[in-house]
């Protein structure tokens, strides 16, 4: 990480110049696992506080509503007990009977438990004061009036037993109402973890994977002679950093290869004409004759000499040869085949290759860039013009090593100088060694 | 001579009931209960000690799961018993009163109680004399009301002073007044009754417990709960009283 990321780290997002904004990871990965954090928090509490409401409502369902409601009932059985009293006081055979049954009848109705509901306490009071009135003997219509009371304490029993299972229902259905509440936080939490921790993968995929992808796919096709690896902008810093680092690896990779070039330009030129250099002519001319060998196929070699060079050289100077130098490489490069090979060969020597040629149709390969030389004096600044020929001596290079081809190849140079220059010499097939 | 007789019965007793036989290593806890206060706690007719607040006390040692050893005491020796330290609580039915609270400790109420006045016809509360149980809250109001009164041991004894003529009237819990309307020998005096629900007499009654063993409080509580909501407490109540106490 360079300088000036470190310093954009230290305020958490920074705009690039790109006008993204990018963030370290630490601060995405620190952000997100306080989210998470801080859900599991939310849940924790909440999930704790449901608790708590139930335990208090089992507290108070115990506590409280449990033994309020066995008060009910015991209230309740209590009506009952006063209304067989009162049966007992109305249908008791003796004075002592009746004293007893009514004695009970005012325990009951003095019991502070009675004053615990008002309607008890109303009817209770109601029944003792009927029962203490007719006790000295009922009529027939008191008789119909301890019905009407008997029926009102039979309900009112029932009622109160009621009452009792009933507040412990609408406790229970409260507890109930807060676990069904609890089970639907819980289920809400939990999408909303696995949301989060999705959405969570989905931005790992998005800052982390996918480019460290394609860095691993830009690495690989890294090559100086390719275009530079297209980066596009990440938001992570330390991502960004990788592929800025990449791109300025693949530039340097370029500016190597473009030396590298120009180096093996430099060590297989000429630097005058531009031609092949006598080193790597070797090179290429003895892979041509081995594979001439190999499949039998006619090649021949020649080396070509310029006529009275010094001559020029010592008339003109020095920049007029190597213009003439020039011309004539330039010339031979315009005639020749593709598949032939030149190269200046030392001085004002070249030495050829051609493929698949026989020595006589080399000769007209010969005869015709003679011509063309002929044809096309070298105009000087001052208007004069240089006239120039070659001799040349080609040799069959079918069988024989590069070394033997070119030693005949310059024995017929010779003889062409020996004949007056100017002209073409193909040296005489080699006779077989015995 | 009578007290010997109710050491008598509580020492068979003692020996014979072992009542928690699985605490057997903890030390057995000394309950004070009384003898001769029907139906609360009395002697029956086979000798067994038995009443609502012996099976009470049954139900509690075993809700707590401890061993305890009922001790026959009267009524005026509870509150000195406990407050010293001698039981460790009384199976006895005491009326919450603010002079008992400051002595000794006390359980949530189990039930709540009044009293009733128990008099030959025409003889007012506070007219003639008196017959009552020597530490009772009806006693000390009797006495705070300067009446003429008979001090006696048990309630029994109060019976006995009623049927003989020794006392004119007499001032009772109302679980007691329960059972001597039931006496014969009560019944043939044609007694009258009334209701007294002072402040004095009636209101919250309580197990009264050792002050310095808060524990044994707090578990008595629990206990409390427990047999009220097991049904123990009430059948207990169907068996020794005519309607439910509340």
């Amino acid at each position: 990480m360079t300088v000036a990321d470190e310093r954009s780290g230290q305020a958490g997002g920074h705009v690039a110049p790109g006008g993204q904004r990018r963030w370290r990871a630490g601060t995405v990965f620190g952000t997100l696992g306080i989210v998470f954090a801080a859900l599991m928090v939310i849940l924790v509490v909440l999930l704790a506080v449901d608790q708590q409401v139930v335990t208090a409502v089992a507290a108070r369902l115990q506590g409280e509503t449990v033994p309020w409601t066995l008060e009910r009932q015991r209230l309740g059985r209590n009506l009952e007990a006063l209304r067989l009293e009162g049966l007992r006081v109305l249908t008791a055979r003796d004075a002592g009977g009746r004293d007893e049954a009514l004695f009970v009848v005012r325990m009951l109705a003095a019991q502070p438990g009675v004053g615990d509901d008002p309607r008890a306490a109303e009817l209770v009071a109601e029944v003792e004061g009927f029962l203490t009135r007719v006790a000295g003997g009922a009529g027939r219509s008191d008789m119909l009036e301890w019905e009407a009371l008997s029926a009102r304490l039979r309900l009112l029993a029932d009622d109160l037993s009621v009452e009792g299972g009933q507040r412990v229902t609408v406790e229970l259905e409260r507890m109930t109402r807060v676990m069904r509440l609890s089970r639907y936080k819980l289920m809400v939490s939990v999408l909303l973890m696995a949301a989060f921790l999705g959405s969570s993968l989905f931005v790992l995929r998005w800052l982390l994977i996918l480019p460290l992808q394609r860095i691993r796919r830009e690495l690989s096709a890294l090559d100086g002679r390719a275009a530079p690896p297209d980066m596009p902008l990440a938001t992570l810093a330390e991502i960004r950093a990788v592929g800025d680092a990449l791109v300025r690896f693949h530039a340097t990779l370029r500016e190597n290869e473009e030396v590298r070039r120009k180096l093996e330009h430099l060590a297989t030129t000429d630097g005058l004409t531009g031609l092949c250099n006598r080193r790597h002519f070797m090179g290429l001319a003895a892979d041509e004759l081995a594979r001439a060998a190999r499949y039998q196929r006619p090649i021949s070699v020649a080396i070509a000499d310029l006529d009275h060079f010094k001559r020029i050289n010592d008339s003109f100077g020095h920049a007029v040869g190597d213009q003439i130098l020039q011309g004539f490489a330039a010339l031979v490069g315009d005639t020749l085949r593709q598949t032939d090979r030149v190269c200046r060969y030392g001085g004002e020597e070249f030495a050829f290759v051609f493929p698949e040629t026989a020595p006589d149709e080399a000769a007209r390969l010969a005869d015709r860039l003679r011509e063309r030389l002929a044809a096309a004096p070298l105009l000087l600044a001052d208007g004069r013009q240089v006239a120039v020929t070659f001799s040349i001596g080609l040799a069959d290079a079918s069988a024989g090593t590069l070394e033997e081809g070119l030693a005949q190849a310059d024995r017929a140079l010779y003889a062409a100088k020996a004949r007056g220059r100017s002209c073409t010499v193909v040296a005489e097939p080699r006779r077989l060694q015995p | 001579m009578l007290k010997k007789a109710i050491l008598g019965v509580f020492v068979i007793f003692a020996m014979s009931a072992p009542l928690a036989p699985a605490e057997a290593a903890e030390r057995a806890l000394r309950v004070a209960v009384l003898s001769h206060s029907p139906p609360m706690s009395y002697v029956d007719a086979s000798g067994e000690l038995t009443g609502f607040n012996v099976e009470i006390m049954l139900a509690l040692c075993d809700a707590m799961a401890v061993r305890c050893e009922p001790v026959g005491v009267t009524l005026d020796r509870v509150v000195d018993g406990v407050a010293a330290g001698d039981f460790d609580f009384a199976a006895v039915s005491l009326l919450a009163t603010p002079e008992r609270r400051a002595r000794v400790a006390m359980t949530k109420p189990y039930y709540r109680s009044f009293s009733v006045w128990f008099a030959r016809p025409a003889v007012k509360p506070g007219a003639g004399r008196v017959g009552l149980v020597r530490g009772g809250a009806q006693a000390r109001y009797a006495q705070g009301h300067g009446w003429a009164t008979l001090m006696l041991d048990t309630h029994d004894a109060v019976i006995a002073a009623l049927a003989a003529g020794t006392v004119d009237a007499t001032l009772l819990p109302m679980p007691t007044a329960l059972a001597i309307q039931q006496d014969v020998r009560i019944r043939a005096l044609g007694l009258t009754t009334t209701v007294v629900q002072d402040a004095e007499l009636s209101g919250d009654v309580c197990l009264s417990v050792n002050p310095r063993d808060p524990a044994l409080l707090e578990r008595l509580n629990e206990a409390i709960d427990q047999i009220k909501r097991d049904g123990r407490f009430d059948r207990a109540n169907s068996r020794f009283i005519p309607f439910r106490l509340q």
